[in-house]
């Protein structure tokens, strides 16, 4: 839920990259860290790994000031997607404000992307948080790979889900990363606004929002 | 509790300690000395840290100086808050397991103590409807034996019945025939005295036979071999049947007094009576020995029909007075009581809709109070 600091003006967010084991969490923030040039943007800590798999989590903290002097904060965490590290997934995954579910492309890994899915729903449900409500998108990761599921298809099979349209990426190679965090910004905003007014009290539109937050090297604000 | 994630402080992340050593080593690279602390001073720069300002640099001799120091705690920062970070999340995951793992293992308790009280509730069933069955059983053979026992009694009654009615017969025929030979001897005083003698004779053995006939007679009431299982009782011909075997049986040495009322007759088994009236009677010729009284009384009221047993014995002691229902319970030696008498006598005044009840003071005697309700229409 939104930490909100009247006395600091400071609204903290947090969006959570969730997902099962190896589908590339840690590396769609990596790609966020390098490509991202919002207006704040504080330091990637890669926490602690094992063998390059995360132990703990990831973090990357993002931020804007608005005109009105909002303090606004996006801080951006991956959870482990390794089964035993279910304990610390709960810690991080409680009080989100967004996830971003990283799903594995590859054919061989459907089985394992649909487990993940049902722990982010039981584990959603035991820190208190609804998984129909709740901003969420959901990237298929590794287009880049050979034996991969058909995008066709895997629309189709989310078409009458919430979380329709299916975002794709291809992490690695930076592709659909900042379009996949774009996506969650835009429905992460209709909640945030919804419950701060940040258009009409902190001149911070739905346009501002995403664009200040997801402005990247180079090509400037979308 | 703080969340693992909440923006740490200063002084959550270095110890004062800490902070004056890290002055100091910067103060050394410095030309002029630095110092770091959470209040904002006139020509401070900001130690940020994740966007947020966690402290202030005052000192140095340029702001180049100071800005330089700020970037390397920032930087000192980054690797103190990965350390505090990665602990914290291990402490909150830890605590949450160890909660998960209790309760669990509350939850498991829980469950163990309610089979253990299942299962001692099953068992005490188990032994509840053991007991049941053994009594069932005890009960079945005692009166399997019972009937046998008065099935023979009845045919030995029966067989006896004949021989013993040409006996007495006879014996009288044969009286009359002395009376008849009484003149026609000669008067001597030899043959007066013979001739009283075999009068005498005969005399006794037809008290002799009649004996025999009551004795028959009482055994066939008793075994009630010749009437139905449910039948019209006659409680004082029950009772004076069940007195004259209980004499035989102690050689009519037993002070009995009798004091029977008029009785309705009532529906009932007559054999299961008789040896609730037999058992009752023994017990207290058992009580009284050999200079005891017995008082037998019958009375009746509206409602029903009352027989006393009382008598001047030794009476139950306090100590067994609970137990005296009890199936299997005997004071008596080994081989001489099954413990069932009183067990048996109750249970067969219950199946009548009646009850027993036992008053005994040790050392004065016993009394015991057999009711039966007396059904409408009987």
């Amino acid at each position: 839920m939104p930490d909100f600091s009247p006395e600091d003006n400071k609204l903290a967010l947090k969006v959570v990259f969730y997902g099962p084991a190896l589908s590339g969490k840690t590396t769609n923030l990596m790609q966020l860290h390098s490509l991202l040039n919002p207006e704040r943007k504080g330091e990637l800590m890669v926490l602690e790994t094992r063998d390059d798999r995360t132990l703990f989590f990831d973090m990357l903290p993002i931020g804007l000031r608005s005109g009105s002097g909002l303090d606004l904060r996006l801080k951006l965490y991956t959870v482990p997607g390794q089964v035993q590290h279910d304990s610390t997934r709960k810690a991080v995954l409680s009080r989100a404000d967004g996830v971003v579910f990283v799903a594995d492309s590859q054919v061989a890994q459907q089985d394992n992307n649909a487990i993940a899915f049902g722990n982010l729903e039981d584990n959603l449900d035991k820190v208190g948080l609804d998984i129909d409500t709740l901003p969420m998108v959901v990237q298929f990761n590794k287009r880049d790979l050979p034996s991969v599921v058909e995008e066709a298809e895997l629309q189709s099979r989310w078409a009458g889900t919430p979380w329709a349209p299916l975002a794709m990426a291809s992490a690695l190679q930076g592709k659909g990363v900042i379009e996949t965090f774009r996506a969650l910004l835009d429905r992460l905003y209709t909640v945030i606004n919804a419950e701060f007014d940040l258009a009409g009290k902190h001149d911070i539109d739905r346009a501002t929002f995403i664009g200040r937050l997801s402005a990247s090297h180079g090509v400037g604000d979308a | 509790m703080r969340n693992f994630e909440d923006d740490p402080t200063l002084s959550d992340l270095l110890t004062p300690d800490q902070i004056r050593r890290l002055d100091g080593a910067l103060s050394g690279l410095c030309r002029e000395p630095v110092a770091i602390s959470e209040n904002r001073t006139e020509d401070a720069v900001p130690v940020e840290f994740n966007l947020e300002t966690v402290g202030w640099l005052s000192g140095g001799a340029s702001a180049g100086e100071r800005k330089a120091a700020a970037e390397l705690v920032s930087f000192l920062m980054l690797f103190v808050a990965k350390y505090r970070l990665a602990a914290n999340i291990h402490h909150d995951t830890t605590e949450a397991s160890y909660a998960e793992l209790q309760r669990q293992n509350e939850a498991l308790k829980a469950s163990e103590a309610k089979y253990r009280e299942l299962s001692d509730q099953l068992q005490q069933k188990v032994d509840e409807q053991v007991a049941v069955i053994r009594q069932t059983q005890q009960e079945l053979y005692e009166s399997a034996r019972l009937r046998s026992v008065g099935h023979l009694a009845a045919g030995v009654a029966h067989e006896i019945n004949n021989p013993v009615g040409f006996i007495s017969s006879n014996l009288r025929v044969a009286r009359d025939y002395v009376k008849n030979l009484e003149p026609l001897l000669p008067e001597t005083t030899e043959n007066r005295e013979l001739l009283e003698d075999f009068n005498d004779l005969l005399s006794e053995s037809i008290e002799g036979t009649d004996r025999i006939a009551d004795i028959v007679a009482d055994l066939k009431t008793f075994s009630s071999i010749d009437q139905a299982d449910n039948a019209l009782c006659d409680l004082n011909s029950l009772l004076r049947s069940a007195i004259h075997l209980i004499q035989t049986e102690y050689n009519h040495s037993l002070s009995i007094a009798e004091s029977l009322a008029e009785l309705p007759r009532i529906p009932g088994h007559p054999s299961r009576l008789s040896q609730t009236l037999f058992n009752l009677l023994d017990n207290a010729a058992q009580a009284v020995g050999d200079n005891g009284r017995i008082l037998v009384r019958t009375l009746t009221d509206n409602t029903g029909i009352q027989v006393i047993i009382q008598d001047n014995g030794c009476g139950i002691p306090d100590k067994v007075r609970s137990q005296v229902f009890d199936a299997f319970f005997t004071t008596r030696p080994v081989g001489s009581g099954t413990g069932l008498g009183l067990t048996v006598a109750r249970d067969s005044v219950r199946a009548h809709g009646g009850q027993l009840t036992l008053d005994s003071q040790e050392g004065a005697g016993t009394r015991v109070v057999l009711s039966l309700p007396v059904q409408q229409g009987s």
